[in-house]
């Protein structure tokens, strides 16, 4: 019972922090390396709120407030220009999470920063005592997940978008205006990820390196799941089963190299991903 | 050229005379004392701490007219928290400002790095920083705990006084998190204890998901734990305290700062540390009430690593007070015998170069100041340098 907890809990903790990527990766394919720093910011509207003395919960709307900000400033100056230069986006956007990581450190110090946490203690569940928080990020991932498909392939803003990615010139010959899509879509991806950062807060330290130790995993994941949330969700679910079975009965250590070892086994076996058919 | 080479060597002679003379009329020269610390680096949270204790001792001393009638002058050097910038630090320190004894906290890595250099300026050493133990050298003297002094009260706490018996040892997977948990295992079962889990995680994981269902799964009744510092402490301390496991959990790589920017993360936890501020000894409460009026609005939280640079230079004092000089090899040999009584307690480094400590056991409270719950006194270093007398 407890391992299946572990298990759907930790599936949702990496389906939260990796929406906003697949967002901005998987569909809008800009390979964004600064996905760690906008983690850390949104960690950050958990450490302003928690000083300004405020309902820990108001950090989620500040944090995606935040996102939305960063999100359409960093589409504006830097990432408009590269859409047809993937390889220097790659190199722009990795000095903007240093950029951002040493705004931060400038602003806040380079000292682990205390947050609050909206859901504190324990809930009893089946005979055994669970941590309320973490349960309460399963319905979360699952309503973002139903939420974001939903945006993704049943609005016209959603058609628009898979219009621009695969043909622009095309779905610009229609009328789309392409670059208010991508502006929009890139937003909505880094509040995201903010918005991520900001849940995530209650489990990890907040200092400025946090963001970095989610990054690798998150661009592996949605790497192996593509363009789609509910493969994404899949994805994760097998992939946080693996990591979190190899913990239990082999070593932490081990587990942590499952799910970058695992998305190399998965690549090279269906290299365009599951939701690439 | 070769003609002008007589000439500089007159000009050096000259100047080197007129600096004598100068000195012989003047009142006898300052006994000079090197500080290396991480100015800039990782260090440099806690560095401002580690300076302020030194400029009060040295201000102290001089107030109460220096030693051997000679004021002390400090000299400040930054390391860059490094190894290579404490060997630079160490030889500006040695060879350019000619220092008689440099007192400093460094990181073991910094330390090994450093120790050459004093070796061969045959320069008193105090070490002043916590660390895993067994470095020996000749010139060095060490004032603060190792892992003998640390862990054992903490083992002899939840055993006797809560009645612990199966432990869970948790860690990251590098040297001191190894090192430290290989040790208390050792002090768990020689107190009759059993270790029913010992895990650890890389040194960048943050998800301790299933090391807490591990320790629920083993029934362990008490958690010790040896991470690093900073953010992996800090993610576990959280994720521990809201997965409702209900054990004593003893955290080794905690310190008094980082306990208290926790809020009430940290509450409950227990540590164990030789000087806490909440020390309850007349001399302690002196010395908080000193710093805070030398200091004033800018004065840094003293703490486990700068306040035995305070007491090192009383040490420094009392070796050259009973040595009656500052030749090096006079005040290494009576830095064994000489005492002080500071902040922490008696400090005698009469134990393989090293010192017994008062250690004290405590609990952090919700908000974040720590209440000593038991104090271990004299507990003993335990066989570290038996080649050096």
């Amino acid at each position: 019972m407890n391992l299946l907890l572990d298990i759907l809990t930790t599936a949702s903790v990496l389906f939260i922090v990796t929406a906003g990527l697949t967002m901005i990766f998987g569909v809008m394919k800009i390979v964004n390396f600064a996905h760690g720093a906008l983690l850390t910011l949104g960690a950050y509207a958990s450490v302003v709120v928690t000083q300004l003395k405020l309902s820990p919960w108001l950090g989620l709307p500040l944090a995606l407030l935040a996102g939305v900000a960063a999100g359409m400033l960093i589409e504006a100056l830097i990432v408009r220009p590269l859409y047809r230069r993937p390889l220097d986006a790659i190199l722009a956007t990795w000095g903007l999470g240093i950029i951002i990581g040493q705004l931060i450190i400038f602003f806040f110090g380079r000292e682990v920063q205390f947050a609050q946490s909206p859901i504190k203690g324990a809930l009893a569940l089946a005979g055994t005592e669970y941590s309320a928080y973490r349960l309460a990020l399963v319905p979360l991932a699952l309503v973002l997940c139903a939420g974001l498909s939903f945006l993704l392939t049943g609005t016209r803003f959603g058609i628009k978008t898979r219009a621009v990615i695969m043909n622009e010139d095309l779905a610009s010959g229609l009328g789309i205006h392409a670059g208010r899509i991508r502006f929009v879509t890139f937003s909505v991806g880094a509040a995201l990820a903010t918005g991520a950062g900001m849940l995530i807060t209650p489990l990890s330290s907040v200092d400025p390196g946090m963001g970095l130790t989610w990054l690798v995993g998150a661009f592996m994941l949605v790497m192996v799941s593509g363009q789609s949330m509910w493969s994404l969700l899949l994805t994760c679910l097998v992939f946080g089963a693996c990591q979190v079975v190899v913990s239990t009965w082999a070593s932490p250590v081990l587990g942590s190299l499952t799910i970058p070892l695992f998305a190399a086994v998965a690549l090279r076996i269906r290299p365009q991903g599951v939701a690439r058919a | 050229m070769h003609k002008l080479i007589p000439l500089i060597r007159v000009g050096a002679l000259a100047t080197a005379t007129v600096f004598a003379l100068q000195a012989g009329a003047q009142s006898p020269q300052p006994i000079k004392i090197g500080v290396a610390v991480g100015l800039s680096g990782a260090n440099s949270v806690v560095a401002p701490a580690v300076v302020q204790s030194s400029q009060y001792a040295v201000d102290e001393i001089n107030a109460a007219g220096g030693i051997l009638g000679r004021k002390v002058q400090l000299e400040i050097v930054d390391d860059a928290s490094g190894a290579v910038g404490a060997q630079k630090a160490f030889d500006t320190l040695v060879f350019q400002k000619k220092v008689d004894a440099v007192i400093a906290m460094e990181t073991s890595a910094a330390r090994n790095a450093a120790l050459p250099t004093i070796t061969r300026g045959k320069v008193p050493y105090i070490y002043t920083s916590f660390y895993e133990g067994r470095s020996c050298n000749p010139w060095m003297y060490v004032n603060a705990w190792v892992p003998e002094q640390q862990v054992a009260p903490v083992v002899d706490y939840f055993s006797v006084a809560l009645k612990a018996h199966n432990f869970f040892l948790v860690g990251n997977d590098y040297a001191f998190g190894r090192g430290m948990l290989e040790f208390t295992r050792k002090t768990i079962e020689k107190a009759g204890g059993k270790v029913v889990g010992e895990e650890y995680l890389p040194m960048d994981g943050s998800d301790w998901t299933a090391v807490l269902s591990k320790i629920r799964a083993a029934k362990a009744d008490a958690l010790i734990s040896a991470t690093a510092g900073g953010a992996p402490n800090v993610s576990l301390a959280k994720q521990l305290q809201s997965s409702g496991l209900n054990i004593p959990y003893a955290n080794l790589a905690i310190d008094e700062g980082t306990a208290r920017s926790m809020g009430d993360v940290a509450a409950g936890m227990y540590m164990s540390s030789s000087y806490l501020t909440t020390i309850a000894t007349p001399e302690n409460k002196a010395f908080i009430a000193g710093m805070t009026k030398r200091f004033g609005g800018d004065l840094k939280t003293p703490n486990e690593l700068s306040e035995p640079q305070y007491e090192a230079f009383y040490l420094y004092k009392a070796a050259v007070e009973q040595a009656k000089s500052t030749d090096p090899a006079l005040v290494i040999k009576a830095l064994a015998g000489v005492s002080f009584v500071g902040p922490r307690g008696e400090i005698r480094m009469n134990k393989n170069r090293h010192t017994p400590l008062p250690m004290r056991l405590g609990r952090i409270q919700a908000d974040g100041s720590i209440t000593i719950l038991q104090t271990f006194q004299g507990v003993d270093p335990g066989v570290q340098c038996p080649l050096l007398k």
